[in-house]
């Protein structure tokens, strides 16, 4: 036994230079990592988009062989059409948890959708776009709003239709990163870009950088403000390596507005992104999960002055039952808060309201249930009622009205 | 010609050798957490998580490579959250980093929030996830790669022999 590990140890040095020197890709990465990367698109992809247009029809987009399948229900998810597909060609979509196919609406029926294209090389993509203007009969061709076209990460897209009808999308980008580390230079995390397209979605205007160093794989909260603007709330890295969380309205004007400070110091991808909804009447809302040891869980805060200021945080969920992933919605004074938790042998969706615009909250009920993997919960709604959307592996696409609301 | 033969053998000796101990993956399914704990009870250990999508856990698995090394008596037990199709990819990683010995699990259930509840009900999934299990199992819990320094301390801690009162 003792000669067998000694022969070992000879064998793991003798061998250890020939991996080394068959070494690709960056630096720290396993050689076959593309395999993987592979494997891990072709699996089935349970993230599913839904909204609200402005005449109360729900439009569902979801992925299933390459391809992005839009259907609608009028009856607030109970019947869906038939589903029509988004691109003719065949591409890898992303659909797991913090990427996630979006849909926005114009002022005249416009129909728009994007999606995170995954490419060829691991955790590489492009941020697609597609217009319906014949009510999601048929879309245009897709357009790649990201214009550095190299093989690199441009995901976690986000979509937002302004107050002008103009077309926003905001992503994560590397290009950044990528150039610095072609010049042999340190750069930390990725960057928040966004592009803005005032012909319906039928072009966009060069990309614009709104911050450098956010964190890599958290999905970006995009919210219009009372006046119109789009508002950007996303966990960046401040420092060398504190995962808390920033906003910025995305006018030019105002700059980072740093929302949170657990001094989550962390060498790691969280993959969890925050929440934002703002209310008619301007109040935002705003929810996010830290893994700070003395600060660990989900948070809540409103900010009643534009995100110049904000409420003390306060803690919501179970934080030992892995309270995560969670959903603001703001509809005039009511506030709805959705969460993920694991209670042991189910994984629960939780949601807690608000009816005085934050300032109190009701008990935490439990909503949904799986017994399988599932999606992160969304909520979404036609402006009279709030409902949770949720797919899960065992039990699909559910639809659920929060309590008060009519099913 | 006997030389010749001779280096052949020891090749041969040599590649047999690291096959029969290349990492065997043990699926990680809804109960392994607790066969992992009574395995290792009374004796000190550090339990990994990590992912091959995840860059920050090579420096992981290279630092706990080289404590591994530095210290063969300590027990270390890796859980890979990828699948267990990945299984070539990850025991390539180990070997890479000297962790070819090392007790290594992978996650072999698509129900991934039990597995992580099992593991540790607080963990919010980000990796490196990191548990310093000392000889009566308090644990010490780390988000992100270990620094070296503070892995080698617990490390010389947990493995002095036990003072007597």
């Amino acid at each position: 036994m003792k000669r067998r590990a000694l022969l070992l140890g000879l064998a793991v040095g003798w061998l250890a230079p020939a991996w080394a020197a068959h070494e690709h890709g960056a630096p720290g990465q396993p050689r076959d990592l593309k395999g993987v990367w592979e494997k891990s698109l072709a699996r089935p992809a349970l993230a599913v988009g839904v909204a609200f247009d402005a005449r109360g029809r729900l439009w569902r987009a979801r992925v299933e062989n390459r391809q992005l399948w839009i259907s609608r229900s009028d009856d607030a998810g109970k019947t869906f059409t038939s589903p029509v597909a988004v691109n003719r060609e065949p591409e890898r979509i992303a659909a797991d948890g913090e990427n996630w196919p979006k849909l926005a609406f114009g002022k005249n029926g416009e129909l728009y959708v994007s999606w995170t294209q995954s490419l060829d090389q691991p955790f590489s993509g492009n941020v697609r776009f597609a217009r319906s203007f014949d009510d999601g009969r048929s879309f245009g061709t897709p357009l790649t709003v990201n214009d550095n076209t190299d093989i690199i990460s441009h995901r976690f897209d986000s979509l937002l239709v302004d107050g002008r009808g103009r077309v926003w999308l905001a992503w994560l980008d590397k290009r950044d990163a990528s150039a610095a580390r072609q010049r042999g230079e340190r750069y930390t995390g990725a960057a928040l870009y966004y592009a803005v397209s005032d012909d319906r979605g039928v072009s966009f205007a060069p990309n614009r950088k709104l911050a450098d160093h956010s964190c890599e794989c958290c999905r970006i909260a995009l919210a219009r403000d009372a006046d119109g603007t789009p508002v950007a709330f996303w966990r960046h890295v401040f420092g060398r390596n504190t995962r808390d969380h920033a906003l910025a309205r995305l006018d030019n004007a105002a700059a980072l507005q740093r929302v949170s400070h657990e001094q989550w110091a962390v060498d790691a991808c969280p993959h969890h992104g925050p929440a934002l909804g703002i209310s008619a009447g301007g109040v935002l809302h705003l929810a996010w999960y830290s893994g700070a040891e003395k600060r660990r869980g989900l948070f809540y805060a409103f900010s009643r002055d534009r995100g110049q200021t904000f409420s003390a945080p306060l803690a919501f969920g179970h934080p030992d039952a892995q309270a995560g992933h969670p959903q603001v919605l703001a509809l005039g004074v009511r506030v709805a808060l959705a969460w993920k938790e694991f209670d042991g042998q189910q994984t629960v969706i939780r949601v807690q309201q608000s009816h005085d615009d934050g300032r109190t909250f009701t008990q935490p009920v439990t909503l949904a249930t799986s017994t399988s993997a599932s999606d992160h919960p969304l909520l979404v709604s036609d402006g009279t009622r709030v409902l949770l959307s949720w797919n899960s592996a065992a039990e699909g696409h559910r639809l659920v009205p929060l309590s008060g609301d009519s099913p | 010609m006997m030389p010749a033969t001779r280096a052949t053998l020891v090749l041969l000796a040599l590649l047999a050798g690291a096959a029969a101990q290349a990492a065997e993956l043990k699926p990680f399914v809804a109960g392994s957490m607790q066969q992992i704990r009574a395995a290792h009870v009374g004796r000190p250990f550090v339990l990994a998580l990590w992912s091959l999508t995840c860059s920050h856990c090579q420096e992981e698995l290279a630092q706990l490579g080289a404590l591994q090394r530095r210290h063969p008596q300590l027990n270390v037990v890796l859980i890979s959250t990828d699948t267990v199709e990945d299984a070539e990819a990850l025991t390539a990683t180990l070997a890479r980093h000297g962790l070819a010995r090392a007790e290594t699990w992978v996650y072999a259930d698509a129900f991934a929030e039990r597995l992580r509840f099992e593991v540790d009900p607080r963990w919010g999934g980000e990796l490196p996830r990191t548990y310093l299990f000392d000889r009566a199992h308090a644990v010490t819990a780390h988000s992100g790669a270990l620094a070296p320094a503070e892995l080698e301390r617990w490390a010389v801690m947990s493995l002095a022999p036990k003072a007597t009162p």
